[in-house]
């Protein structure tokens, strides 16, 4: 029994300052690789630091549901519980895996998904399962969990930290950005991402299924598609294509008792507003939000 | 649950806890939690595959019992065969079935003759071909006199599903094995030591040069025909750095595992790639299964063969060869990879120094002849793991090709410098090790220095270099497919 005792204790002791190592990084801001999306971590982080416990008002997308919420002006409306938990590159299908994880844990009466065509095109992002399946009480209180969880090495942490995209969050997770006309890409001012793409039926499949639950949730959707530059639908052919995917998830919302809001308005949103052909700058987000919020207003309670 | 996975790690601890502060009092305690946390561990991976390990064990245990009993002769063959036709039968099944039928249909596509396909859509059972090959080394040790049956059903079952080594060996003789679950393990301080330091080893393998070399051999194997000759033997080089850091370092945890809960496993690599010639690799590479197939299909060959003089010992190498390759799985190229190997026995039966055995050297540094030996047993190995990597023949044949053209004198194209520079750094930290440490058990047996300082400054170094470079993705070890 003594021999035992001691190997048990000589282990923790040697395990000691390798777990300290960790805590150390955790503390100096490196923290571990959750998911491929470094927002993604970085949000998760963020939320566990801020001990939010319920969220009444949840808004998710990808990057579209990130930069063009204005969360000032929603909160300053709504005056109720509001997070943000969009993150670049989700698709649908992700949605619907994070929604019925981020419902479990902030409990929340509406779910609002900002979404654009970019959202049906690609296949699902599995390494969001290393999130989700992660229990709660150990994603909200030891999220230094995740460096064993895993095997991230310090070499691509810290690699991480200073590579990443650099993105300046509010207190509930919006991002709003601003790009000088001179910074603005000019291959992605014109850009025609392919779509429909193989993937897009099983997105479609993907928001039925997140429809039929939220509703067995008693959980309103509203679905938000976000405006898109006057460009990309100016040919006949796109127009319909981009028609025919406005009809699409609109009949698959509606089906669900779900809200579909459409603002897509090359009219109302210029191309000043524009950073690109998909995402609003934050001018063109106060625009977007404003409109939001009288629709909204009226289906939230 | 990977070894290497926090889920293992708090599992194992619970077991630890268990095994030695709540069922130590006997034996039959012992075996019976080391019974349930081998099926637990099993489950973990595919519960829908515990009741056939559960079948298999059971019927083997009542056969082993059958032959030590039966009275003649053709009694015992006749449970021996029972045993045989289960355990080959379960195991072509499952790995074979596919294969043989896409065969088939393919060789008569090759005269034009159509055939429906009639595929199933098989999984194969973790472990299967490991632990039946455990139960067929029991019943033939039965049969022929070198052991008795056990009687409780318990220590057979725990022989057959011990928990470290059910999924990927190593593949121990029930003599080795049964013994040591008929008496009480005592917990030794000694042998937990160093079963953690053979873990630290192990695991330094497999999560930093194994998945390191991962990354860069698929981006070469994916791409290897926009790649230059150089890339390719670059690919085949850190590929068989990988297969060997991955299977050594699973076999290292999986004895320094069995050696926390007080029981020895057979070694399952000695220093391989410091072999001088084939039949040396092979004596150092997968020690237990090629021990296996020597004792239970390479001896009754040579025997068969004994009036054919040299050409009978070639036919039997090849044949036993060529099973080993063979084992590997459902493909051609595993086939041929097990062939070849055979084949490079050749030329040591010609010369009549197959069983000749050569220490290295005892000095620091090998002479030339012996570097040579090893460069070249390396470069032969070598070549034949791009057939173990290559997912068909006409793959591994195009490989070759371009293998052997001009570009082989341009630089490789190396997309991750940084990354590839600290593999190799840390493969010859590997062989270095190794290479000093090669008559000892693992390279981390470092009783020999005294100063606990130093030693413990070599632990740490070692955690420091796994949680630095650890390759970020998570995979299986190579051999779970087998």
């Amino acid at each position: 029994m003594k021999s035992t005792v001691k190997f048990l204790f000589k282990t923790l002791l040697f395990a000691l300052p390798v777990l300290l190592v960790f805590e150390v990084l955790f503390r100096l801001g490196y923290f571990p690789i959750i998911t491929n999306s470094t927002i993604f971590d970085l949000k998760m982080i963020r939320l566990q630091k801020q001990h939010i416990e319920r969220v009444k008002v949840m808004s998710i997308g990808s990057s579209v549901g990130l930069y063009e919420f204005n969360s000032d002006i929603i909160l300053q409306n709504l005056h109720t519980s509001y997070y943000n938990f969009a993150s670049w590159g989700l698709q649908i299908g992700d949605i619907r895996t994070l929604v019925k994880s981020f419902a479990k844990d902030y409990r929340p009466r509406y779910v609002i998904i900002g979404s654009s065509i970019g959202d049906f095109i690609a296949p699902l992002n599995e390494t969001y399962l290393n999130y989700v399946n992660t229990g709660t009480y150990i994603r909200k209180n030891f999220p230094e969990v995740f460096y064993f969880k895993n095997y991230n090495s310090i070499h691509q942490i810290i690699r991480r930290k200073h590579t990443a995209f650099p993105v300046q969050l509010d207190s509930w997770g919006g991002a709003l950005l601003t790009v000088k006309a001179k910074d603005i890409n000019r291959e992605k001012w014109n850009e025609h991402n392919i779509f429909p793409t193989k993937y897009t039926a099983y997105q479609y499949h993907e928001l039925d299924s997140l429809g039929i639950w939220l509703q067995a949730q008693h959980i309103k959707l509203i679905f938000v598609q976000v405006p898109i530059k006057a460009s990309y639908a100016n040919t006949p052919v796109s127009k319909q294509i981009l028609q025919h995917h406005f009809d699409q998830c609109q009949a698959i919302i509606e089906k669900h008792a779900g809200v579909y809001l459409n603002y897509h308005n090359p009219a109302v949103f210029t191309d000043s507003l524009f950073f690109d052909q998909y995402h609003l700058q934050a001018a063109g987000g106060r625009v977007f939000t404003r409109q939001l919020v009288v629709d909204i207003k009226k289906i939230i309670k | 649950m990977l070894f290497t996975s926090i889920t293992f790690v708090i599992f194992f601890c619970l077991f630890f806890l268990l095994y030695w502060f709540v069922f130590n009092r006997n034996f039959k305690l012992q075996n019976l939690l080391l019974l349930a946390g081998g099926y637990v561990f099993y489950a973990w991976w595919d519960w829908r595959f515990l009741p056939l390990l559960i079948a298999s064990s059971s019927l083997n245990y009542f056969l082993g019992i059958g032959i030590y009993k039966a009275r003649q002769t053709k009694q015992r063959s006749l449970l021996l065969w029972i045993g045989l036709l289960q355990g080959l039968g379960t195991l072509l099944f499952f790995k074979y079935f596919n294969f043989f039928v896409k065969s088939t249909i393919s060789a008569f596509a090759t005269f034009n003759i159509r055939l429906d396909t009639y595929t199933l859509n098989i999984i194969l059972p973790l472990g299967i071909s490991f632990y039946t090959f455990r139960t067929i080394s029991y019943l033939l040790d039965i049969k022929h006199g070198k052991i008795k049956p056990t009687t409780d059903w318990v220590v057979f079952f725990c022989y057959v599903s011990v928990f470290p080594c059910v999924i990927s060996g190593p593949i121990d003789r029930p003599k080795t094995l049964i013994p040591q679950l008929t008496r009480r393990r005592v917990f030794d301080y000694a042998q937990a030591t160093d079963g953690m330091r053979q873990i630290l080893w192990g695991v330094f393998k497999k999560m930093v040069i194994a998945d390191n070399c991962a990354v860069f051999t698929d981006n070469i194997f994916e791409h290897y025909k926009t790649l230059p000759a150089s890339s390719l033997l670059f690919g085949a080089f850190l590929y068989t750095i990988q297969v060997y850091a991955d299977f050594s370092g699973y076999s290292d945890i999986a004895i320094g595992l069995s050696n926390i809960i007080g029981i020895k496993v057979t070694r399952n690599f000695n220093t391989p790639f410091f072999a001088q010639n084939i039949a040396d690799f092979w004596r150092r590479w997968h020690i237990s299964l090629t021990g296996w197939l020597t004792d239970y299909v390479f001896a009754p060959l040579t025997i068969y063969f004994r009036d054919l003089g040299k050409t009978g010992l070639i036919l039997a190498i090849v044949i036993n060869f060529t099973a080993i390759g063979i084992w590997h799985g459902p493909n051609w190229t595993f086939f041929l990879f097990g062939f070849l190997n055979g084949c490079y026995y050749i030329p040591l039966i010609l010369r009549g120094t197959l069983y000749k055995k050569k220490k290295i050297t005892d000095q620091l540094q090998p002479a030339l002849p012996a570097l040579l030996g090893v460069a070249g047993t390396f470069t032969l190995v070598m070549f034949t793991f791009i057939l173990f990597r290559a997912d068909s023949l006409a793959q591994a044949f195009d490989y070759y090709q371009r293998l052997f053209s001009r570009s082989m004198f341009t630089a490789p194209v190396i997309i991750e410098k940084v990354n590839t520079a600290a593999t190799l750094v840390c493969i010859v930290i590997m062989l270095a090790a190794e290479w000093l440490q090669r008559d000892k058990q693992h390279a981390l047996q470092i009783d020999f220095i005294k100063k606990s300082p130093v030693r413990v400054i070599i632990y740490y170094g070692l955690i420091l270099i796994i949680i630095t470079f650890t390759a970020t993705r998570n995979s299986d070890f190579i051999y779970f497919k087998f």
